[in-house]
């Protein structure tokens, strides 16, 4: 019931979803010279200066595997859980001129913001597939379960975006609190480091946290070359599913009120 | 066509905007009983009418009446705070043109844009797209970003891309003075011509003399009340009498 009309709705809306993302696009890269080719080249810059970094000052290395290929793997996925997380906290907020003439389901900001980042987040699979390559670590068959993690990460930030917007309208302060989150959470996902280098009794509680065990579903595959423990398979989709239900449910019990806040 | 019930809306002026982390520890440190009240605001109370299809309802009353907020309860934009709106047909609420455009966007992107914000179809927009661009006059602009336009040309677009539907319900607030004289015009014989065709209309203006050459029926709104609801040269005339006095 719940799910049919969700699938009507977007049938319905999915003209205007499309329109918002191009409109993303459109604005992004008309006015710079490179346009699209920074979506490319900006993890690998990110990349090198952290290669940088971490391996010769700090360093860090992952045995047996590519140092480049394993920061970036990280990066990639962090990166979009990060900027989809951030645009869709503010798309609500941002929308409210919006939102205040003219009835639009609200839900469609935050889902075309994590669906733009997405879009992006499928270009820079192009670098990440060149440094597979040339560090020499190539691909393997089991590449083809790699869209169950991106499923899962898009589920993920999805629901993040849905309970950040939510709670950005009543409390505008979470702008600031959720930056210095995400500082933190960058440092506490292993994206530059490898988890086993943290002390054995600290590692539980990284494991707590979803981006984890989304990365490590990736870098399992296109590092490793093997399926990832059926108990990885089983944490991504449960932790992804779950915080996608709450942040729906968040969304839609204070809805209603956003205009109050405008 | 439409019912409106009981309709009440409610701002909590006192929360708005200001609501912080700050505000909250320093209600959380303050004892329960010298919290100060949210103040409230009725914006609409207790408001009962009824318009039939092919009615033309003129909304009067002073700056902060509530008139834009009737229109947007009706629109769906708000849920009342109690109370309910019925509303049989598919509405076109033109309640402040060109809210969905992207100023980086040239005008031939914010059709599509703002259209599909309206929540016409893609097929809809490429069938319309000659006549919109017709009757904005714009077409030398299609390919310059809105953000180069003057207001009165954004409006002249916002007021074609609005209008080139067949609603069955059409919602106007205070959008026909906008752009030059010949355009005025032109969008009040558009209106016009919207009305004659059997729409039911719901109307805000300042102008009286518009209400009166376009509406029969009128209802006077003042501090979110229903004042009088009637017959619109006689209610038109007992509001101009109020307010010049
Ligand atoms: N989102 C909101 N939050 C708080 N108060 C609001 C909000 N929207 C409207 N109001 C208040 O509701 C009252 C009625 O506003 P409304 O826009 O309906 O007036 P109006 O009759 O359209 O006036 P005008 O003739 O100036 O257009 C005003 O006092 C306004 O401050
Ligand atoms: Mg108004």
């Amino acid at each position: 019931m719940f799910l049919k009309n969700v699938t009507t709705n977007l049938k319905k809306y999915s003209f205007l979803l499309r329109q918002l993302v191009s409109r993303d696009f459109k604005v992004k890269y008309k006015r710079s010279i490179l346009g699209v080719v920074w979506s490319l080249l900006y993890p690998l810059l990110t990349m090198a200066v952290m290669a940088i970094v971490f391996s010769n000052v700090f360093k860090f290395s992952t045995p047996g595997v590519s140092y480049l290929a394993y920061l970036l793997s990280g990066l990639i996925m962090f990166n979009y859980y990060s900027e989809a997380s951030n645009l869709s906290m503010s798309s609500v907020v941002a929308n409210f001129p919006l939102i205040n003439k003219i009835y639009i389901p609200k839900y469609i900001f935050p889902l075309s913001k994590c669906l733009f980042v997405g879009i992006n987040f499928l270009l820079t699979l192009i670098p990440f597939y060149i440094v597979l390559f040339a560090t020499g670590t190539g691909v393997n068959i089991y590449h083809i379960f790699l869209p169950y993690a991106f499923l899962c990460l898009f589920m993920f930030t999805l629901g993040m975006g849905f309970i950040l917007s939510a709670v950005s309208v009543f409390l505008r302060d979470m702008f600031y609190i959720y930056g210095i989150v995400l500082t933190l959470w960058t440092y506490l996902t292993p994206v530059m480091y490898d988890i086993n280098v943290i002390s054995k009794s600290l590692q539980p509680f990284l494991k707590l946290n979803p981006m984890y065990h989304y990365i490590n579903f990736v870098r399992e595959i296109t590092l490793y070359g093997r399926i990832p423990q059926p108990f990885t398979w089983a944490t991504c989709i449960v932790s992804s599913v779950v915080v996608l239900i709450i942040g729906v449910v968040v969304f839609r019990k204070t809805q209603n009120k956003f205009i109050y806040y405008v | 066509m439409i019912k409106v019930n009981n309709v009440s809306m409610k701002f909590n002026l006192g929360i708005e905007k200001n609501f912080s982390l700050k505000l909250f520890f320093i209600n959380m440190f303050k004892s329960k009983k010298n919290k100060p009240k949210k103040e409230e605001f009725w914006a609409l109370k207790d408001v009962n009418f009824e318009v039939k299809k092919g009615e033309v309802i003129g909304f009067i009353g002073s700056n902060g009446a509530g008139k834009s907020t009737m229109l947007k309860v009706i629109a769906g934009v708000m849920k009342p705070t109690t109370g309910s709106v019925e509303v049989y047909g598919n509405i076109c609420p033109m309640i402040e043109l060109g809210a969905g455009f992207d100023m980086e966007l040239t005008a031939r992107e914010n059709i599509f844009l703002n259209g599909a914000v309206l929540g016409y179809s893609k097929q809809f927009i490429e069938e319309k797209f000659e006549e919109i661009v017709e009757f904005s006059e714009l077409r030398e602009f299609l390919d310059v970003p809105v953000r180069n336009f003057s207001s009165g040309m954004t409006a002249r677009l916002a007021f074609s891309i609005a209008t080139v539907v067949d609603p069955e319900i059409l919602i106007v607030d205070e959008i026909l003075s906008v752009g030059d004289i010949a355009f005025q015009q032109k969008s009040e014989a558009k209106m016009k011509s919207l009305i004659g065709g059997g729409t039911t209309v719901l109307f805000v203006s300042h102008s009286i003399d518009q209400i009166k050459s376009i509406c029969n029926k009128v209802v006077w709104l003042e501090h979110g009340k229903v004042k009088k609801i009637g017959e619109a040269k006689e209610i038109c005339d007992e509001y101009y009498n109020t307010q010049v006095s």
